[in-house]
């Protein structure tokens, strides 16, 4: 998550360390400094207060990595930022987006410039020249054919050369030239086409925590790191609600290339996530709890978890503890069972399944 | 090797900058040419490098602020001095990419001028000099040997200029079409969105399409501009004050509806025919049915009359890249020629 300049700063940092020290040679996905785009948004919307805080959050930031050449960019694009937002009223969709890719925008040169200042060979890539999209604005989907070619021509030159393209997240362009952003969480997919779309091997997502979490651990402290996950669990884990994994971003790598998705912190990527996961891997991998108005279900993802003898295992935990359940559920071919329970009792069923099928020794 | 300097850094030099820097090297294996750039300059200052910039180098002057190729240290110089600039890099070729101005060329025409008496052929994506002075700039050239090519000029995208002037025995008898990016963008938003001229004209700007100063397109200047530099391409030698004008602003939504009612679309088109020197920039009505009709967004397109038949040229008229690409290709060419010579 980036903040303030000393994040950027332990970005490039980070960069030296973990990837390029170690014969890495990364292709660098931006997002927005953090909560900029949410004030874009509102920029669009036509709230002037929210700019002034885009404006000065990106300028301290700007000011605190101190480059001459730096403060004068981000005063440019904020300029160009200002006048777009005054010349109208209210954005329609095309606009909004527009408007919301200079969050990324800024965050790209700040983050080339950071790197520049360690003497790493970083530059601009824009987002708009490589990244093609349909016109669906706001939560645009990636034309891989056209994408990968004018990646290609990008990445035939910088392959053998020690450059470190960055690059925006979130952003992209219709065919005719008009600015689109993927949806939320779209620097994953991002991230995961460029991969896909190259035959990079792996993708690294840099979140706040070290990689999925077995449940949520504000509910349940003992929660643990998932280790490995296939794409098909992470796929189902996410439409559950897991945090740090966007189901679009799967798409590429199931339909073009299967890189492997490491999530993590720069501390530790905690969770790897290829296509397949060997057969001893098999088996729950996320729990996690939902309510609705009337009840809360709780899910339970993994590969296999539908068959009849892990139901079985987790009716005999249900019946052996004396919790009652409304209703159970799986899907052919899909990763899951779901277990409706009542809501008071919601948090304590998924205490005892996590204890039960994640905790033991 | 082929030396070459761009003078003038806005959104077209930044992109040949990066263009060359990303393709040199497939350049160099397609055709045998090497492309260095031993200079650039803004309107504040210059870069200069008399062995030719680096590919990263290049990537990281396309980085540098609006007027700020001064700051990009160690080549970094805080004046524009054409002359101090030539006797240090030796250019072969003159890239000159400054903004339009129609009232005096300036200051392109005298930075064509100094390229062309110091025999160093230019690559001009500015259009000005060419629509004031295109007779003499060509005697010019000819006269020290060298050349100028200006492809970029009208219709970018496409290779609309080399073709025409390769119409070596066919007679042009008409040139029509839509030959502005940012007023045919206006137009199709009014159509596709029913709004009215003022808020097409700001959604374009927004969107980066049209300039902050956009009176060179609404009024028709850039579009009668690239007519007169056809016109000098075929022979014709009209000038711009002989195309009658009317500009695009006098467009009201309800004529748009009325239009769309009867079958009907506008578009802003330009109009040359040959023989009785007629020639005008001008708000049209033309039915749906017509291949102009379905030019639409920032597309452009030229229908070329000849005593043979007709080309219809159809393609993307401005923005940074393409107008780039365009730069590149005559670069090459020019390249390709001083190499052949050398060998």
């Amino acid at each position: 998550m980036l903040r303030s300049g000393k994040d950027y700063i332990e970005v490039a940092e980070k960069v030296r360390d973990v990837f390029l020290d170690r014969g890495f040679r990364p292709i660098i996905v931006v997002s927005a400094s953090k909560g900029v785009t949410d004030l874009l948004i509102q920029v669009a919307k036509g709230h002037r207060g929210a700019l002034d805080e885009v404006e000065r959050r990106y300028m301290d930031i700007a000011l605190e990595i101190g480059s001459a050449k730096l403060i004068r960019r981000v005063e440019e694009e904020l300029k160009k930022l200002r006048r777009i937002t005054k010349s109208i009223e209210e954005a329609d969709a095309a606009l909004v987006d527009y408007i919301v890719s200079y969050g990324e925008r800024i965050s790209k040169i700040i983050t080339v410039q950071a790197l520049e200042n360690m003497n790493i060979h970083a530059f601009e890539l824009d987002a708009c020249s490589v990244i093609i999209t349909n016109d669906v604005h706001g939560d645009a989907v990636i034309d891989y054919p056209a994408t990968a070619v004018a990646l290609e021509k990008v990445y035939s030159v910088i392959k053998d050369r020690n450059y470190v393209p960055v690059i925006e997240g979130f952003i992209g362009r219709t065919p005719n030239g008009i600015v689109t952003t993927l949806g939320r969480g779209g620097s994953d997919y991002t991230a995961t086409a460029i991969a896909a779309l190259l035959k990079l091997d792996k993708v690294f997502l840099v979140t706040d925590v070290e990689g999925v979490m077995t449940t949520d651990p504000d509910l349940v402290p003992t929660a643990k790191l998932v280790r490995y996950m296939s794409y098909v669990e992470a796929l189902e884990a996410s439409m559950y609600g897991t945090k740090g994994i966007n189901p679009k971003a799967f798409e590429p790598l199931e339909k073009i290339f299967s890189s492997k998705v490491l999530i993590g912190s720069w501390r530790l990527f905690g969770t790897t996530i290829s296509r397949d996961i060997p057969e001893s891997l098999r088996g729950p991998k996320v729990i996690m709890i939902k309510d609705t108005v009337d009840y809360s279900y709780i899910a339970i993802v993994g590969e296999g978890v539908s068959e009849a003898k892990f139901v079985r295992d987790v009716l005999d935990i249900v019946i052996s503890r004396g919790i009652e359940i409304k209703g159970l559920q799986s899907h052919i071919h899909r990763p899951s069972i779901v277990l409706y329970v009542d809501k008071e009792q919601g948090v304590d069923i998924l205490k005892i399944l996590h204890k039960a099928l994640f905790e033991k020794g | 090797m082929v030396r070459i300097v761009v003078v003038g850094f806005g959104s077209v030099g930044r992109a040949f900058a990066r263009i060359v820097a990303l393709k040199k090297r497939a350049i160099e294996s397609r055709y045998g040419v090497t492309l260095n750039v031993v200079g650039i300059a803004d309107s504040k200052g210059m870069a200069l490098k008399s062995d030719g910039f680096s590919e990263y180098e290049l990537l990281k002057l396309s980085e540098v602020p609006r007027s700020g190729v001064n700051m990009f240290s160690p080549y970094a110089h805080n004046f524009v001095d054409l002359g101090y600039m030539y006797d240090h890099v030796q250019p072969d070729i003159h890239v000159e990419l400054t903004p339009s101005s129609y009232v005096d060329g300036e200051p392109g025409l005298s930075n064509i001028l100094f390229a062309l008496n110091r025999r160093t052929h230019v690559v001009t994506a500015n259009k000005a000099p060419l629509v004031l002075r295109y007779g003499e700039l060509m005697d010019i050239a000819k006269k020290n040997s060298v050349q100028i090519r200006f492809r970029s000029t009208v219709m970018g995208g496409t290779p609309l200029i080399d073709t025409v002037m390769s119409l070596r025995s066919e007679d042009v008898e008409r040139i029509e079409g839509i030959l502005n990016a940012t007023t045919n963008f206006i137009l199709s938003e009014m159509h596709d969105k029913l709004i009215d001229f003022d808020e097409a004209l700001k959604r374009a700007q927004v969107l980066g399409i049209a300039e902050a100063d956009p009176s060179l397109d609404i009024e028709g200047v850039d579009a009668a501009a690239k007519l007169v530099i056809l016109s000098h391409v075929i022979g014709r030698n009209i000038g711009l004050n002989d195309v009658r004008r009317e500009p695009l602003s006098k467009i009201r939504l309800r004529d748009v509806v009325e239009a769309i009612k009867e079958g009907f679309v506008i578009k802003y088109m330009v109009h040359l025919d040959v023989q009785r020197g007629d020639a005008w920039v001008r708000i049209v009505r033309i039915p749906r049915s017509d291949a102009f009709a379905q030019i639409n967004g920032t597309l452009n397109a030229v229908r070329i009359r000849t005593d043979t038949g007709e080309i219809l040229f159809v393609g993307k008229g401005g923005g940074g890249i393409e107008t780039a690409h365009s730069v590149l290709d005559d670069v090459i060419a020019i390249a390709l020629s001083i190499e052949g010579g050398r060998r």
